[in-house]
């Protein structure tokens, strides 16, 4: 941020960054073959919808686009609105590929739409050799993915299995570099 | 077809704040041609206040909790705020602050600290009772747009030059006047209505600025949240929540107050020119025009 957007305030809220959303779906193989990690068949895009009328719009298009490509491709859709206010358009797909290219219409929709500082994230869910829940969770406005691993119990994340995450994939995926904007979401429904 | 913003600009509040800032600025260089002129005294009361600002901007966070009677609290201790506060940090792109919770009744929300990687938010027990979750929403993106934005720097850095002149004021009699006794010193006197008139003027001026950045935070709120008419709900709420409430002890805090979501003691009888706070009409007027913008009715 610059002086002037400091000493003015901050009058933007930022976009997102350049995309970096497709290193998953190469980096998904190296998870599955050598960390025995493997999708769970089903991810997320997490956005906060607007009551405006042209917000509305735009997602029941886009949706209808999803199922309609759906139809071809195999891939599931779901929406559920979470406790925060937040929508979160679950897909759900065999294939990783398609979650992925899934992803990007909602995302791509969006932005489009000129709304694109509205996503809050994407998350892509898998399941390690003891069907225990490991989340890649990717931050649009940083182009930055970082490791989620919910460690049972309350509100405990186990932040040891996320850091050698990142040392074992980081060279094939974008790692948010700054572990202070490792983020947590409490209660993924996927 | 696509919209470069949801909002439209806010260019009239820039000209005002860059216009204020210009004028503090215009003010301060006549007090620093006074300092010079003064030689070695004005020197030592310069270096004086430097140091009590740096003090402030550094020492001053942990101070301003133990006041409010804050505590920081972990995720374990409040996993909605912090949940919620996670989200509002991913959307306006800012690290993690410190979540600290005040046990009081009053509803009130403030932010500390000199950057955002240096921040504390704090919410008081009264506010999140008192609010809907959509609405603590909107008053914590206000607190982390004040984040955002540097308001603490900002404030104590425009404060700098006035309490220099507030030093001066209070202490001109013992230097100036212990000097005068002896030789006849027309520069510390003219130093001493220098000083008298900066730190006047400075202070209305200070309290326009304060109200700018107050109008700014409610904007950066209604950007980060897409939903200016939640924090219009919080503001009527609370408003109406806080003249229940005594305030005594409270008025002690004025160096806090500028970063309140809601001042204490906001009474009727002050004029507006002394307020560190825009009146509530005018913040919730200006956030149902940014909702008619994000609804593409006419602004």
């Amino acid at each position: 941020m610059g002086l002037f957007d400091i000493l003015t305030g901050k009058r933007k809220v930022k976009q997102p960054a350049e995309s970096r959303l497709f290193a998953m779906s190469t980096a998904a193989v190296s998870l599955e073959m050598t960390l025995e990690l493997k999708s769970s068949g089903k991810a997320a895009i997490v956005f906060q919808p607007l009551a405006t009328a042209d917000f509305s719009s735009i997602v029941a298009d886009m949706e209808e686009v999803l199922r309609g490509t759906g139809e071809d491709t195999g891939t599931g859709v779901d929406r559920t609105d979470d406790d925060f206010g937040y929508r979160w358009m679950v897909l759900s797909d065999e294939e990783f590929e398609d979650l992925v290219v899934g992803i990007n219409v909602v995302s791509q929709a969006l932005q489009d739409g000129g709304y694109g500082e509205r996503i809050l994230c994407a998350v892509f869910a898998f399941r390690d050799a003891h069907d225990n829940p490991v989340y890649w969770i990717y931050n649009y406005k940083r182009g930055s993915y970082y490791p989620f691993v919910p460690a049972g119990g309350d509100q405990r994340r186990d932040s040891e299995r996320e850091l050698r995450l990142k040392a074992q994939i980081g060279h094939e995926l974008p790692i948010e570099p700054e572990l202070e904007r490792w983020f947590p979401l409490w209660g993924i429904p996927i | 077809m696509a919209r470069p913003t949801s909002f439209g600009r806010d260019t009239g509040l820039q000209l005002r704040m860059a216009f204020t800032l210009f004028l503090l600025g215009l003010v301060y260089v006549v007090l620093i041609v006074a300092l010079l002129a003064a030689g070695t005294s004005g020197g030592l009361v310069a270096l004086i206040a430097g140091g009590l600002a740096i003090f402030q901007l550094f020492g001053s966070d942990k101070l301003a909790l133990r006041a409010m009677g804050a505590r920081e609290v972990t995720p374990a201790e409040a996993p909605e705020l912090h949940a919620m506060i996670d989200r509002l940090c991913v959307q306006a792109d800012l690290p993690k602050p410190k979540v600290a919770v005040a046990d009081t009744r009053m509803p009130n929300a403030f932010a500390l600290g000199r950057s955002p990687k240096n921040a504390t938010v704090c919410a008081t027990t009264g506010i999140m009772e008192l609010l809907s979750p959509a609405e603590l929403e909107g008053v914590m993106a206000h607190e982390l747009t004040h984040v955002a934005n540097r308001d603490v720097l900002v404030m104590t850095l425009a404060a700098f030059f006035a309490t220099i002149a507030a030093y001066i004021v209070q202490f001109g009699f013992l230097f100036g006047g212990g000097m005068s006794d002896d030789d006849d010193n027309p520069s510390a006197m003219v130093l001493f209505l220098v000083s008298i008139a900066v730190y006047v003027v400075s202070f209305f001026l200070m309290q326009a600025l304060s109200r700018y950045r107050e109008f700014a935070a409610d904007r950066g709120a209604a950007l980060i949240t897409g939903r200016p008419s939640a924090l219009a709900s919080a503001l009527t709420r609370i408003s109406s929540g806080m003249d229940r409430i005594p305030q005594k002890d409270l008025r002690a805090q004025q160096e806090l107050a500028a970063f309140y979501i809601f001042p204490p003691g906001a009474g009727k009888a002050i004029g507006s020119l002394f307020s560190t706070h825009p009146p509530m009409e005018k913040r919730i007027a200006a956030l149902e025009r940014l909702e008619r913008q994000l609804q593409g009715v006419a602004a």
